[in-house]
């Protein structure tokens, strides 16, 4: 045994766990670095490949989906007779029609549609890689959306993938206002509703007039995320002890644990500005 | 004799690649109880206990650092944790217990829970987040679970990779 602690090998193994430990260092105090750049670009194309071929499993048989297969194709016979004079828009990718709604809402966006490549299965708040990097002008702190709202932000960006932290992550902390009472509070995920698809809107005012089913959306005060993306809607309201506030619990539109396509919002009108008269009340 | 070691270790390479592309394709594992099985940390195991200490290390950092850059763009718990138990466990099986099919599922417990409880005091507990033991409880148990149960049949897997491609055979 003591010969082992002298040999080569043993040396060997001292050295590669010092490298190790260096790296782990250097990679950790970097936000990009080459070696995940690296990974990521090598393992992009597989990703790519495996994301698509997997983009409409749910876990059905072979059976079960010919025979949805099936049914579609009657119904989309039936459309068809239907809609004579749609051809047109029958055809259209409606992927990027739901985007192009968006769009045409808002003008002042600049939306880069996306796919999800990959969900890793350490994260607790179902982050996930898209497959736009900083050649599609992406860069951190991007909102992402989907059609329905506020999906979450890009933390990490490379050349061609991009890292996004969801709304359920207690990472995010978004300005948001309930837009019946004008109630505002801080969109932030939590461990207690992650699991369930769930958010809360927290730091409620004691008089807060906060119901079920009102909608929440973003206040855009902070410059980091545009004014009025849907949040969620509110399906309960409850109160903290620890923190001594009420808080509610919002669930979004999407479920966002499984959605496959996503929006990122390179560029829009106030992105980066504080709106110094938010406190007056003045938006 | 060498082009036999040189396509084992391609085959571990292969498998490698192909796992970390399972793990990370988005819905096409089943989540059980919000988790999915750490298919790299499993397969580095079962590769440690039929090669020699320093090629273990070797593998056992490769699947580290893909299982580390799938969760953030920084390598950290796995890929250390990864190189010193790989390290050990060639050594040991090498050099004071057989690779057989108990004493690796006995590791597995010992080292796939270690490993990912680590794992949950930096990813999880110093940040501080509110119910963190509700993801250990409901997250990482599951996981521990699913991660020693693959680490089972990738034993079969490398076990037989392992005597179909060897030098002495």
């Amino acid at each position: 045994m003591r010969d082992f602690f002298k040999s080569n090998t043993f040396k060997v193994f001292l050295s590669t766990v010092f490298v190790v430990i260096v790296l782990s260092v250097f990679t950790n105090s970097i936000e990009s670095n080459i070696l995940s750049s690296t990974v990521n670009s090598v393992t992009y194309p597989l990703s790519k490949v495996t994301a698509a071929t997997n983009k409409d499993k749910d876990g059905r048989s072979i059976e079960e989906l010919i025979a949805e297969n099936e049914k579609l194709k009657e119904e989309n016979a039936e459309l068809r007779n239907q809609l004579v004079n749609y051809y047109d828009t029958l055809t259209e990718n409606t992927r990027l029609w739901k985007f192009y709604d968006l769009k045409k809402e808002n003008p002042n966006y600049t939306i880069v549609p996306s796919i999800v490549l990959r969900r890793d299965s350490n994260d607790e708040f179902y982050s996930c890689t898209l497959d736009k990097g900083t050649t599609s002008d992406v860069s951190v702190g991007d909102p992402v959306v989907s059609q329905n709202g506020l999906v979450g932000w890009v933390s990490e960006v490379d050349l061609h993938t991009c890292k996004v932290i969801t709304v359920l992550s207690p990472q995010t902390s978004v300005g948001a206002i309930d837009n019946k009472t004008s109630d505002t509070g801080i969109v932030s995920g939590s461990a207690k509703y992650c699991d369930k698809g769930q958010t809360t809107f927290a730091k409620l005012s004691a008089k807060h007039k906060v119901k079920k089913g009102h909608i929440i959306t973003t206040t855009g005060i902070s410059g980091l995320y545009p004014k009025g993306l849907i949040v969620g809607e509110v399906v309960d309201v409850c109160y903290d002890t620890y923190n001594t506030s009420y808080y509610a619990v919002i669930e979004p539109y999407d479920d966002i644990k499984t959605i496959k396509e996503l929006a990122i919002i390179t560029e829009y009108t106030g992105q980066g500005e504080v709106l110094i008269n938010a406190k007056s009340g003045k938006k | 004799m060498k082009n036999v070691k040189v396509f084992r270790y391609l085959a571990y390479a292969i498998e490698i690649l192909l796992l970390f592309v399972l793990g990370s394709t988005p819905s096409l594992l089943p989540t059980i109880y919000g988790a999915t099985p750490c298919l790299l940390l499993a397969l580095s195991l079962t590769i440690a206990v039929f090669e020699p200490p320093v090629e273990s290390m070797i593998f056992g950092i490769a699947c580290g650092v893909l299982t580390d850059l799938g969760f953030s763009n920084s390598i950290g718990t796995f890929t250390i944790g990864l190189a010193i138990v790989c390290f050990a466990l060639g050594f040991c099986a090498n050099n004071f217990i057989s690779a057989n099919f108990l004493n690796v599922m006995i590791t597995a417990v010992v080292v796939v829970s270690a490993l990912l409880s680590i794992h949950f005091v930096f990813a999880i507990l110093i940040k501080g987040y509110d119910d963190a033991s509700s993801y250990f409880v409901n997250h990482y148990i599951s996981r521990i679970v699913q991660t020693i149960l693959c680490t089972a049949v990738l034993y079969f897997v490398n076990n037989f990779i392992f005597s179909t491609l060897n030098e002495e055979r």
